[in-house]
């Protein structure tokens, strides 16, 4: 016991100690409150910077369009006014404005023009020509400030007090959105099938690199012949187990770690907001996860860990070289990618046959079956048969990695054929 | 307390292809240096991988400190130094220890007393630069190589098994490992070492076992092996090349068996019957200037060519037999 805790040992701490864990884990929030954070605040300053108040409007309509278009587009009565440049012409001066407008634009004096006259009174039919016309977002903004604008002029031609127009259609418009299941209402729909798919998707992402981990440390100890050394000290199983256990709590500290940075960030997320100077940080509510949820979640990242650091701890023994390995590893790195590209497919159809069977094959289910309980509720016996069968194939291949492993260790050439793989299992 | 500190009794041990190990039975006393010589693939490396319990012998039993060699906590009473010599490079030298001493049972405290003391023995702390705060990368090759030392011995071992040990040693580090060797047969430790190169196992063992080919072809004290191996052999050197006329003399199969160059003397082992004053006055006859002419014990190098012979030494399988 305490040898293997002196390996557990040297695993966690060799591993943590190494500057790229410990510049990941760092980066790894910063990383992520980089995601949550730029969009949001991209978005409220791309309002404010992208100069779609920056053009001019050719006002050929006679009924003042022009004004109204240029207060929506700086952010009403109280924005500045001046950014937007308004120039009342006679219909039939329009085409000589254009050209004026044109080389402006071309001169960089203004991003662009647009140009309102009777027809955008009576066909809501305006045009705009500009460095930006490929932006859909600015064009959309000019194209609500007109809309807008339209709306307002034809109100109060219907004779509606200025004021109570101004009032009545600057209207914003907030859906919530929120998921129905079997067991009734909870949780936004959008916040649980994100959960669900990052939760799969660092499973995955573990899986993947913790492996690969474990892989590395068995060629590591046999091209250095270090295996030989240490199992004159303690058995290969018992080198087997604390790497496998040493390597797994290095991910479990990398994912806590994490975790709570992210929680973190979103417990703080309005005073950072505020800090950066956005206004309402957007709508984002956490789904609300049962702690058997939780439970499931940990079990599965332990029994999917188990099963695949198993397999890449046998590919390690098997080989001796890093060419060899990568070959060697290609089988098991495909059950992964297996089930990381059924990872949207369940996602967005998570009650499907094919969701259902992918979720419960014992190689894929610790990555699918997360991405499934998080967007529909899984019946509960269906849930433990899963673990049951991922925990039994765990227990199998570790017994088979063990064997493999044990007569690997000191094996040096080239890599075993299938059959002597199977001999590999029998004389262990 | 067991006399022996380690007995095997009929280890066979077979591989897919070939037999590694075939039947072999040898006794290695208590606070003997006892030398496994053979071939490259003649089965020392199996033979201490068994006694190591890495691999399980397909038959036969070995008993260790008294005790089966299975048995639990018997590891952390032996010391290992593999052939292949490897650690962890990016490891610090002092971690790298400290982990092979816990794997041995030795508690944290003790072992870095003991590191400091190895380190400060073989020169690898100084005031100036203590080398056990490295990483393994940083030292070079026989530093490294002492280091190994180091882990195999920190646990302070009861018997010490060195495969092939001074393979790849610089001179210096031969020295060290001879002078530990000898150290730790005057405190009453074992130590097995596999070799093939006899004149180290000539200068050290106590007692020896030659196998080959998996077979295990003589064994006991090298004194008693040069006994039983008695021939009346000759170390001639002569002043000058030899004439035909001594060539003609040595070449006659009545005098003389077999005659080995060794470059600075000629070994000669005389044919049965064959009087080696008769050689001497036909050589003086022939005009040779002889320098030297002395009667010898065969060397176990010797020894080991005439039983194991060359076709035995090609025939081996190179790597780990």
């Amino acid at each position: 016991m305490a040898k293997l805790w002196a390996v557990i040992k040297r695993e966690f701490l060799e591993r943590v100690r190494n500057k790229w864990f410990i510049i990941v884990t760092v980066f790894g929030p910063i990383f992520f409150g980089v995601v949550m954070i730029l969009p949001a605040y991209l978005s409220v300053r791309g309002m404010r910077d992208v100069k779609v108040s920056d053009i001019r409007i050719i006002d050929a309509t006679g009924a003042g369009l022009g004004d109204r278009v240029a207060t929506r587009l700086v952010g009403g009565p109280m924005g500045d006014a001046s950014a937007t440049q308004v120039q009342v012409v006679a219909p039939s001066e329009v085409a000589a404005a254009e050209s004026a407008a044109t080389k402006d634009v071309m001169a960089k004096v203004r991003r662009g023009y647009l140009v309102l006259d009777s027809l955008t009174l009576q066909e809501q039919k305006a045009s705009y020509a500009g460095r930006n016309a490929s932006s859909l977002g600015e064009m959309e903004s000019i194209q609500n400030a007109l809309r807008s604008a339209l709306l307002g002029q034809r109100l109060e031609r219907e004779g509606l007090d200025p004021k109570r127009v101004e009032a009545l259609t600057r209207l914003k418009v907030q859906m919530k959105a929120e998921r129905i299941t079997d067991k009734g209402r909870g949780g936004s729909g959008l916040g649980s099938a994100i959960f669900g798919f990052i939760i799969a998707f660092l499973l995955y992402m573990m899986i993947v690199l913790y492996g690969q981990a474990i892989l590395r440390g068995v060629l590591e100890e046999k091209t250095t012949r270090v295996a030989e050394v240490i199992v004159s000290s303690v058995s290969p199983d018992v080198l087997l187990a604390g790497k496998v256990i040493g390597v797994g709590a290095v991910g479990l500290l990398q994912v806590a770690i994490w975790l709570g940075s992210a929680v973190a960030l979103y417990q703080f997320r309005e005073p950072i907001f505020l800090k950066l100077g956005i206004p309402a940080a957007p709508a984002l509510t956490l789904p609300n996860v049962p702690p058997s949820l939780i439970a499931a979640l940990v079990l599965f990242f332990v029994l999917g860990y188990g099963l695949y650091a198993a397999l890449f701890a046998a590919v390690g023994a098997m080989v001796s070289s890093q060419e060899d390995a990568n070959q060697a590893a290609q089988p098991v790195v495909m059950l992964l990618v297996f089930s990381i590209i059924f990872a949207q497919p369940v996602m967005l159809n998570p009650t499907s046959r094919l969701s259902e069977i992918v979720s419960w094959i014992p190689f894929s289910a610790p990555v699918i079956m997360p991405i499934r309980m998080s967007s529909i509720s899984v019946p509960w016996y269906e849930l433990t048969a899963t673990i049951a069968g991922v925990a039994v194939t765990m227990a199998l291949c570790v017994w088979l990695s063990a064997r493999i492993y044990r007569v690997g260790l000191l094996m040096y050439g080239k890599r075993p054929s299938m059959r002597e793989l199977a001999r590999w299992v029998r004389q262990a | 307390m067991p006399t022996l500190a380690l007995e095997l009794r009929g280890i066979t041990k077979r591989f897919a292809e070939h037999v590694a190990v075939r039947d072999l039975s040898l006794d290695v006393p208590r606070g003997a240096v006892y030398g496994l010589l053979g071939p490259n693939g003649a089965g020392k490396t199996t033979t201490i991988r068994m006694i190591l319990n890495v691999i399980a012998p397909d038959s036969g039993t070995i008993t260790l400190l008294g005790a089966p060699s299975t048995s639990p906590g018997l590891l952390d009473r032996l010391g290992y130094l593999p052939e292949e010599r490897g650690l962890y490079k990016k490891m610090q030298v002092r971690r790298l220890l400290r982990f092979l001493a816990e794997l041995k049972g030795v508690d944290g405290k003790t072992a870095d007393r003991r590191i400091n003391d190895w380190l400060d023995r073989l020169s690898l702390r100084s005031p100036e630069k203590d080398w056990g705060n490295a990483k393994v990368d940083e030292l070079s090759r026989g530093m490294q190589q002492k280091v190994q030392f180091i882990g195999t011995l920190l646990h302070d071992p009861e018997v010490v098994i060195l495969d092939e040990p001074f393979s790849g040693l610089d001179p210096i580090n031969a020295q060290a490992l001879k002078d530990t060797v000898v150290e730790l047969k005057r405190r009453g430790r074992t130590v097995v070492f596999s070799t093939h190169l006899m004149d180290n196992a000539e200068r050290l063992c106590d007692s020896v076992c030659i196998i080959a080919r998996g077979d295990k072809v003589l064994d006991g004290t090298v004194s008693g092996v040069k006994s039983a191996h008695e021939k009346r052999n000759i170390a001639l050197s002569l002043e000058g090349a030899p004439t035909d006329a001594v060539t003609a003399v040595l070449a006659d199969g009545a005098l003389v068996a077999r005659m080995d160059d060794n470059n600075r003397y000629f070994e000669i082992e005389m044919a049965a019957g064959g009087n080696p004053q008769l050689l001497l006055q036909r050589l003086v006859g022939a005009g040779a200037q002889v320098q030297r002419f002395e009667l010898i014990q065969p060397s176990l190098h010797q020894i080991f060519l005439d039983r194991v012979g060359a076709a035995g030494v090609e025939e081996g399988m190179s790597g780990h037999g």
